[in-house]
């Protein structure tokens, strides 16, 4: 088990993750979500044995671990924009293998059996600038499972794949695992694949765990509306209602069961009233009864629905929908 | 026109008769030149990826002292390497001055800044997530560092290559602590003044243009080098 105990991580003076215990179970597969900014890739690093947390240890096994330990050898991070050594392909994925001083028929088996995975195999002889950018992002995972992590530290992993490669990605993260205790903690924006392929989804803002579900999490800067008590923030290109007495920047989360949905706009008091297009359905556990709507209504915002409402309002990709939330129901913090 | 056009006639007959004397010269010029460069790089690259790479205490003020040495200048340098090579100085008991290893020990302390300053600067250059790469990947310091090297190698290969053109162009401490003893000490440039000061305009345009030569030949042995290791 890896996990940070009583961390507090400083730049230049300032808090960018403080955290009381984080732990990455062996075996599991864990998202970590949250605005940019919020100190995700941070604590990648720090897992990562990258960075010596400002306050706190970092514990692998029982036992604190630092920068510079053979732990290292056990965690690989790849970050949000890797980069390759210019080198090829196949040296590129053969480099942790030799750290290792792994024989080299041992070296091209594992390249060989961590290309086909990842489906690079025609890459192997090709250099770092003759690939694109979802290629070098396919071909550092690749070298990083190459090395057999007991910790796999993933930072925004399709962000630069298509769709298709995004899934062959996370297929080959899939069978990895099904082969071998692998954990993987990866962060991600993307709410949708992190549900659709981690255990656990822990939500981060301004460098603490946040208490809320990780949809419609969103960094703002508050001011204060002409009359009464309300707070506005921009968001995408809406404005969103909150009653509370923070201004300026702070974090603005919008809980998905207190959006209300329908085709129409309702007479209401709900402040805040949205309308859009539906971008997706998503049916996250088995049997609870409970769909997830994503809607493009200025910026995307997912809304939580029984099986019975969806079949009711007959929501399908690409109809209209109105999102209604009352103000009192925005959480600042 | 005529004085220029005689002068260069004169130098290639020079080069080409094969004259003992100009070889013997640029043989010294290059010898001397190798020697010091590889001590100078291989002292003042390592000192350079320190000071680039590793934080302590007075890094800072490490990088000032680096950067103002470049600046140093190479007269008062074979002054001070005289006061300290002549007999009654510290390292007088020695016995080097007016010997060409009191020559190559001034190129030393003339390329060992530029060496370091510019493999600071090259090391600087290379994207830091390289380092954090190697390092997540399971290297240890020296395999992170050598990754990192590799990475700046064309850049490495222009601070071998400055290092040695100043090396061979410098003049000043060359001539104060090797004294321009004919078939012992003297070098490309020493002669050049010499010749030049005493007339013989052609011998010492033979001698410069050895000189582009051997500049130009370290240059293309290194591109070729560079050459065989693509992006």
């Amino acid at each position: 088990m890896l996990e940070l105990v009583g961390v507090r991580h400083e730049y230049d003076g300032r808090v960018v993750l403080d955290l009381e215990r984080f732990a990455v179970p062996p075996g599991a597969a864990l998202a970590v979500v949250g605005p940019n900014g919020s100190g995700k890739s941070t604590l990648l690093r720090l897992l990562a044995l990258l960075e010596r947390p400002t306050v706190g240890r970092v514990v692998l096994d029982g036992a604190v671990v630092t920068p510079g330990g053979v732990a290292r050898r056990r965690v690989t991070l790849v970050e949000q924009r890797p980069i390759l050594f210019r080198a090829t392909v196949r040296e590129n994925l053969a480099f942790g293998l030799q750290v290792r001083g792994i024989r080299r028929t041992e070296v091209n088996r594992r390249i060989e059996n961590v290309a086909a995975r990842l489906a690079i195999t025609p890459l192997l002889g090709r250099r770092r600038h003759e690939l694109s950018d979802g290629e070098v992002q396919r071909v550092a995972v690749a070298r990083a499972l190459a090395v057999e992590p007991d910790v796999l530290l993933l930072d925004e992993p399709a962000s630069s794949a298509d769709r298709a490669a995004a899934l062959t990605l996370y297929g080959a993260l899939a069978e990895e695992r099904a082969r071998r205790p692998l954990a993987v903690c990866l962060a991600s924006h993307q709410l949708e694949d992190a549900y659709r392929w981690a255990d656990d989804v822990r939500a981060l803002a301004d460098g603490r765990l946040s208490p809320v579900t990780p949809e419609n999490l969103f960094r703002v800067d508050l001011v204060a509306a002409e009359r009464g008590d309300l707070k506005r923030a921009c968001v995408g290109t809406i404005e969103i209602a909150a009653v509370t007495e923070k201004t300026g920047p702070a974090i603005l989360a919008v809980p998905p069961t207190d959006i209300f949905v329908s085709r129409e706009p309702l007479a209401s008091s709900a402040r805040n009233t949205f309308q859009g297009r539906v971008t997706g359905l998503t049916r996250r556990r088995a049997g609870d009864g409970a769909v997830h709507v994503t809607a493009d209504v200025g910026v995307e915002l997912v809304a939580v629905v029984t099986e019975e409402a969806l079949h009711d309002l007959a929501l399908a990709p690409g109809s209209p929908v109105v999102f209604s939330f009352k103000a009192s129901a925005v959480r600042v913090f | 026109m005529d004085f220029l056009a005689e002068g260069f006639r004169r130098a290639l007959a020079l080069l080409f008769s094969g004259d003992a004397e100009v070889y013997g010269i640029a043989l010294l010029t290059l010898r001397i030149g190798l020697i010091s460069t590889v001590v100078a790089c291989g002292l003042g690259i390592p000192l350079g990826f320190v000071l680039a790479t590793r934080p302590f205490w007075g890094r800072r003020a490490a990088l000032t002292v680096v950067n103002t040495a470049l600046a140093f200048p190479t007269v008062v340098l074979g002054l001070l390497l005289y006061g300290l090579l002549s007999r009654r100085g510290p390292l007088g008991a020695m016995g080097w001055l007016y010997t060409w290893q009191a020559i190559a020990l001034g190129d030393v302390l003339l390329a060992l800044p530029i060496a370091a300053a510019l493999a600071a600067a090259a090391v600087q250059g290379v994207d830091p997530r390289i380092r954090r790469t190697a390092e997540t990947l399971g290297a240890g310091r020296w395999r992170t560092a050598w990754t990192v090297a590799r990475e700046a190698r064309f850049a490495l290969a222009a601070v071998i290559t400055t290092a040695f053109g100043h090396v061979v162009a410098e003049i000043g401490s060359a001539m104060t602590v090797g004294g321009n003893i004919r078939g012992q000490t003297r070098t490309l440039t020493t002669a050049v003044a010499l010749y030049t000061s005493q007339g013989d305009f052609g011998l010492a345009l033979a001698l410069g243009l050895i000189l582009l030569l051997l500049a130009l030949l370290v240059n293309v042995a290194l591109q070729t080098l560079q050459g065989r290791g693509h992006a």
